[in-house]
């Protein structure tokens, strides 16, 4: 260990002396412009060291480009306003999908649209449309998502085949699925078959199934709309009959630690999920499924979470950030991120990639999830821009039902009062 | 006189370079600070743009908004029975630490360790604790698996103590019914009668009970239940529990200096007037200590309107509603997660923030006074 | 009960007395009573601490029913984790698995009657942290120097339903790959037939108890019992400086620490001795703002001081050439020089001292600035004491004001807010609390050591601080 840090630090050190040394010797003849990249920490940093190691600096640094990669600590949207209105923000930096709407409407963006008319690398068609259209504002393309994900029922195979019950398939209504948990619960008191994480992130998906959209044309919310009630419903009815569980009641913040705990059948997740398993469970036999269809609609919904880059208005080096910007996405990169299994990268011709062939669990299992952004009624998880004051109240009305503290009725009446006030009805 | 006019110019200077470093960081990082807090609650300030005068604007958005409601409600409630309950519990262990023991300081340090622990390390082992498989659910289940051998020793204790209380008095000695050396020995002789009774299977823990899941956190649920604008949400009343556990060590450091000021001769003669402990305590100790629990109570009442740390930590594991205070409403307004800053409703509540402390100081003031 | 009515008039009637044998035992059961009561009041106020650090070591703190003897705590596994990480070709401290490795494993079943026996199906297995770096740049894999002997089994013991059964494998290093860190190893048997014990208590048990699973059966002592910690540590680091984030955090958290306490203590001394001593106009108007000040809470000010540190206190940074001072230890420092409360704190002190000696130094002709440095400041030493440790317990545990201040680079937080990072990091999909409890203890304890070697200093400061009231 001392001898690997002590060599480390040699390395530094020597390269310091070589960087001093350069400078001198090349005096302002090579100008160097350097572009600053942000992002989140977490397995994040490590993909975008990669990247930046393997796709971006063998390709920018020969023009003149130096590349410093700065990730922030977890509480990322903070750092980025505050940065951007101390003007102290990278050039390039992460866009979650679900605070995208503020800052594109705050001029902070940059349209990215006469850039990509002049690329020769990166077009505009090379994208998931359904994410990039997450990304889009009046026509103007404020960012390139990077990659994304969405939600499939994840279901435990030994739970199905104690209880002889046959697994979750393609083919599943609200109802053929609603009746195979219910047979896997019976197995015992403390088995159950789906784990109710009680968020709109999750049950959101149901309600888009059956037509129910978030804002009506004046930009309203209906939530006392019968499509939604019929999704609720459904949703916490089955914590009433004990099918489903509130993870917290198995031990567990969310629905794929209630897998893990193998008392819960399934669990509604994206491929976020897969890392987890393979520290937490490496040996449970998992499978995934689309989301269960709709009966009326016969249609699948979905969420779709995206992350893209985006580059400041406020930046210097524009051109040169754009250059970045190609390499992070370019299909090389993509191929990459894909095979090592770390996220679903969000360039379209990816769909037919041998990867997706792999017989494992997780290859399988990651192209549900891949599909599942172009399958039924599919809505990015934003809310225009009102981010969390949205979803609050609707979280709130989902957990007291599932919890047994209020009736579906009161909560979701309680829900829209407050979203009348957010929405200015 | 020319020499004392010097010596006082002198004396004047020197103060003034005294003070120099330390009132310019006050008066930038607090005056000033002050000031343009009052100013920015009068525009529409959002950190880029320059700010304009917007009036009252800020005052009415806020008072519109259910969550600063909310916040203000928390705020006031959360100061208010913190700083009672604090209170009480320092002096109560105060009083118990002001005996002479051996030992006694290994105590006290023990009782001071939540005080010198960082907010963010105790909330983190509070969140864990207080989850629905935690250690507080597995308490109270325990306390309903054992309630008949809990009863059988509280029962016990209790005829122990009155039957060694007649037995002394019978014998002609001096014994009120709270008599602390006799009731060492009940507990004693309880304790070993329930463990008798326990072995010979009369009393047993209830068997087949249901393990207890109270949501302490992540609930809208209130007390009392359903109570409206006037009730406490639960996690709210968690973070009480946690936060008069941290801070009443503190207090009792203060109350026992002030215990020690008080002098013996005032017990002795209490004493030979025949007062018992209790009447001691309510005449002499309770009216004595005023001027520290003053002291305490605003001590108290700055520490808990300041609240933040703990909304800030436990975060997505309660609804903000439930555990929204008005310094993190500020907060929240001045760097909301992936929004534009408000920084005029946040800059409009913290001056609410700021007239508080200055309110309870003055109703308490009024309140001793009249005492 | 006795009322003060009846007992104020009683006086000149004799009162039942104690003899003194029974007046010692009563003094003696009070003492114990008290005792007793201090005791409980412990449970209180250190038992939470002592049930987190416990609870740190376990595989799962969030289990349930929580349980007071974890296997890591067990000096049998203790032993077993010893003797395995010496046979992995580790030492008995930091286990690893390296060439000439011979490690013995058993485990032992318990078999209903009526069922057959079967060996356990034994896996090395590839496992790729789905987190942190080595799920981008996976380490070697022992899976592929290991050798796996033959299961035999080697024990039959009757037991009260069925039979214990007892297999015996060994695995070995090929002797052609390298060192690795861990051995993982799972265990697969029919179901029916349940673990009973083996050499090492499995992290996991799996598939509805089909499988037994192994982070690491070559762990060695400290990583075996502190694996909690491990993973603190080994899990967050910088890809970009490569540093240690949780040690950077420390050494942040102690460095501004420090640097405040010096200020502070300079600062507050020299305000504290103006206030209390030296005539000046307007000085009650400044104590009075003081105490105005001490009394608002840091979120009515923040904003403007968050603009300040922004424009680089007026600008004044840029003539060094920084722009902003957001994000930097000097804006931290600047910011936070002196507190209200340490010049509240001296002043009180110095107004206890006695005056003579100043008023000699006086005559003598010393002027204020000799008087202070050379006759009051080598008095002051108790209450500098107490301003400096409570001064530093202030710093180390604060947390609002970094948040706002400084919140990047990621190896440049302080303590307080990097462990609210680690609370989102291992709390944004799952509450992963082997960590987040490993994390809360390390840094609370710098803080307690320091109490504990200072308690002196920490109860006068408290008590100063109430001197007046």
């Amino acid at each position: 260990m001392r001898s690997a840090r002590g060599w480390r630090l040699a390395g530094i050190r020597s390269a310091l002396a070589a960087i001093v040394i350069a400078c001198l010797a090349t005096g302002p003849a090579l100008a160097q412009t350097t572009v600053r990249v942000s992002g989140w920490g977490g397995t994040d940093v490590a993909i975008v060291e990669e990247l930046l190691a393997r796709f971006v600096r063998p390709v920018v640094e020969p023009q003149g480009i130096e590349v410093v990669y700065e990730p922030i600590a977890d509480d990322f949207p903070t750092y980025l306003f505050n940065a951007l209105s101390a003007g102290t923000a990278p050039d390039l930096f992460y866009v979650d999908i679900f605070w995208a709407e503020s800052l594109m409407r705050a001029g902070q963006l940059e349209p990215l649209n006469d850039y990509l008319a002049d690329s020769s690398v990166l077009s505009a068609d090379d994208i998931i449309p359904e994410l990039l259209d997450a990304f889009s504002l009046d026509g103007k393309i404020y960012g390139i998502p990077k990659d994304f994900n969405t939600l499939a029922l994840f279901f435990n195979k030994d739970l199905f085949d104690l209880a002889g019950v046959p697994y979750p398939d393609e083919n599943d209504d609200w109802n053929t699925l609603a009746d195979k948990l219910r047979r896997v619960s019976a197995l015992g008191p403390d088995i159950y078959g789906l784990a109710l994480q009680p968020e709109f992130a999750r049950m959101g998906a149901l309600a888009f199934a059956t037509g129910w959209e978030p804002f009506d044309e004046q930009g309203h919310t209906n939530l006392l709309d019968p499509r939604f009630v019929e999704a609720f419903s459904w949703y916490t009815g089955l914590a009433a009959d004990g099918t489903g569980v509130h993870p917290e009641d198995v031990g567990q913040g969310w629905g794929g630690g209630a897998l893990v705990t193998e008392q819960v059948a399934a669990a509604i997740e994206g491929a976020w999920l897969l890392g987890f398993l393979r520290d937490a469970a490496p040996n449970l036999p998992y499978g995934a499924v689309p989301l269960p269809r709709h009966p009326g609609t016969g249609q699948r919904g979905n969420l779709i979470f995206t992350v893209a880059w985006s580059m400041n208005s406020a930046s210097q080096v524009k051109d040169e950030a754009f250059q970045v910007l190609e390499a992070l996405t370019s299909p090389e990169a993509q191929q990459w991120v894909l095979e090592r299994g770390l996220a679903l990268p969000s360039r379209a011709e990816l769909a037919d990639n041998p990867y997706f062939q792999q017989p494992t669990p997780e290859a399988q299992a990651n192209r549900i999830v891949f599909l599942g952004a172009s399958d039924g009624f599919v809505r990015p998880f934003k809310f225009l821009d009102y981010g969390g004051s949205w979803l609050d109240p609707i979280n709130a009305a989902i957990n007291s039902v599932i919890l047994g503290e209020q009736d579906a009725e009161t909560a979701l009446a309680a829900a829209q009062e407050q979203l009348d006030l957010l929405t200015g009805r | 006189m020319p020499w004392r006019w010097n010596r006082h110019v002198q004396e004047a200077v020197a103060a003034y370079l005294f003070l120099l470093p330390f009132a310019l960081s006050l008066l930038i990082f607090f005056g000033y600070a002050f000031v343009r807090t009052v100013y920015f609650s009068f525009t529409d300030y959002n950190l880029f743009e320059s700010p304009s005068w917007v009036g009252l604007q800020n005052y009415l958005a806020i008072i519109q908004d259910n969550r600063f409601l909310l916040a203000l409600r928390n705020s006031i409630a959360f100061s208010v029975i913190v700083t009672l309950a604090q209170t009480a519990l320092a002096l109560v262990l105060a009083v118990v630490m002001n005996n002479r023991l051996r030992g006694i300081t290994v105590f006290r340090t023990a009782y001071y360790l939540p005080s010198v622990t960082s907010s963010v390390v105790i909330t983190l082992m509070f969140i864990w604790m207080f989850q629905r498989t935690g250690v507080m659910n597995y308490l109270i289940t325990a306390a309903i698996v054992y309630r008949p051998v809990i009863l059988t020793f509280l029962g016990l204790t209790l005829a122990a103590q009155v039957l060694q209380v007649l037995w002394e008095r019978w014998r002609g000695r001096p014994a009120g019914w709270f008599e602390a050396s006799l009731l060492f020995v009940s507990l004693v002789l309880a304790a070993a009668g329930t463990g008798a009774l326990w072995v010979a299977g009369v009393t047993e823990p209830v068997a087949g009970v249901e393990p207890v899941r109270i949501v302490w956190l992540n609930t809208r649920r209130t007390i009392p239940e359903g109570g409206g604008w006037w009730s406490i949400p639960l996690p709210l009343a968690a973070i009480m529990m946690l936060n008069t556990w941290t801070t009443a060590p503190t207090f009792m450091l203060l109350y026992l200096a002030g215990l020690q000021d008080i002098p013996k001769e005032l017990y002795e003669a209490a004493e030979v007037d025949g007062a018992n402990r209790w009447q001691r305590f309510r005449y002499i100790t309770v009216p004595m200590l005023r001027p520290v629990t003053f002291l305490v109570m605003t001590l108290g009442l700055i520490g808990t309107l300041q609240m933040f740390d703990q909304v800030a930590v436990i975060g997505s594991a309660a609804p903000l509603e439930s555990v929204i205070t008005l310094a993190y409403y500020i907060y929240h307004n001045a760097f909301p997660a992936g929004a534009m800053p408000r920084i005029g409703m946040a800059s409009a509540a913290a001056v609410v923030l700021g007239l508080l402390p200055l309110i309870a100081v003055l109703i308490q003031r009024r309140v001793v006074e009249r005492k | 009960m006795e009322t003060v009515a009846q007992t104020a008039p009683a006086a000149g009637r004799p009162r039942p007395v104690l003899d003194p044998a029974a007046a010692a035992r009563r003094r003696w059961a009070r003492a114990a009573l008290i005792y007793v009561l201090l005791l409980a009041f412990s449970l209180l106020f250190v038992g939470p601490f002592l049930f987190a650090i416990l609870s740190s070591l376990k595989d799962n703190p969030a289990e349930w029913p929580p349980r007071l003897d974890p296997p890591q705590l067990n000096p049998a596994n203790w032993r077993a984790a010893w003797r395995l990480g010496k046979a992995g070709g580790g030492s008995g401290l930091f286990g690893q698995f390296a060439p000439g490795a011979v490690v013995n494993f058993d485990v032992t079943y318990f078999v209903p009657e009526g069922r057959t026996p079967h060996p356990p199906e034994v896996t090395i297995s590839r496992r790729v942290p789905g987190a942190g770096i080595g799920a981008v740049v996976p380490d070697a894999f022992a899976a592929d120097y290991a050798i796996v002997s033959e299961v035999v089994e080697t024990a039959r013991k009757p037991a009260e339903g069925g039979v214990l059964v007892t297999y015996s494998f060994t695995i070995r290093h090929d002797g052609q790959g390298p060192a690795v860190d861990r051995l993982p190893l799972d265990l697969l048997v029919p179901i029916g037939q349940t673990f009973h014990s083996a050499t090492l208590a499995p992290n996991r048990i799996e598939r509805l108890g089909r499988v037994q699973s192994w982070n690491n059966i070559t762990p060695g002592l400290v990583p075996y019992v502190f694996h909690n910690y491990n993973r603190v540590f080994n899990e967050n680091y910088s890809r970009t400086t490569g540093k240690n984030l949780f040690l950077a955090w420390i050494r942040n958290s102690l460095f501004i620490a420090g640097v405040k306490v010096l200020t502070t203590v300079i600062i507050a001394s020299m305000s504290g001795y103006a206030l209390a001593r030296l005539r000046f106009p307007g000085r009650n108007a400044l104590f009075i703002f003081i105490l105005f000040s001490m009394m608002i809470p840091g979120q009515v000010t923040f904003i403007s001081n968050y603009l300040v540190l922004r424009d680089g206190v007026f600008g004044i940074s840029r003539l060094f050439g920084v722009d902003t001072l957001l994000n930097t230890f000097t804006g931290l420092i600047v910011s936070g020089l002196c507190g209200g409360s340490a010049v509240f704190i001296m002043k009180q002190f110095f107004e206890t001292l006695p005056r003579e000696l100043e008023e000699s130094a006086r005559i003598d002709g010393a002027g204020p600035l000799m008087t202070y440095s050379r006759i009051v400041l080598p008095l002051a030493r108790p209450a500098l004491g107490a301003v400096a440790i409570l001064t530093f317990q202030g710093a180390w545990n604060e947390f609002f004001w970094p948040l706002v201040a400084l919140t990047a680079p990621q190896d440049k937080l302080l303590l307080t807010v990097g462990l609210l990072n680690l609370r989102r990091a291992y709390g944004a999909v799952a509450l992963d609390w082997g960590p987040l409890l490993a994390a809360a203890i390390i840094s609370a304890l710098p803080i307690i050591i320091i109490f504990l070697i200072f308690q002196r200093y920490f109860v006068e400061g408290i008590s100063f601080s109430g001197i007046k009231g």
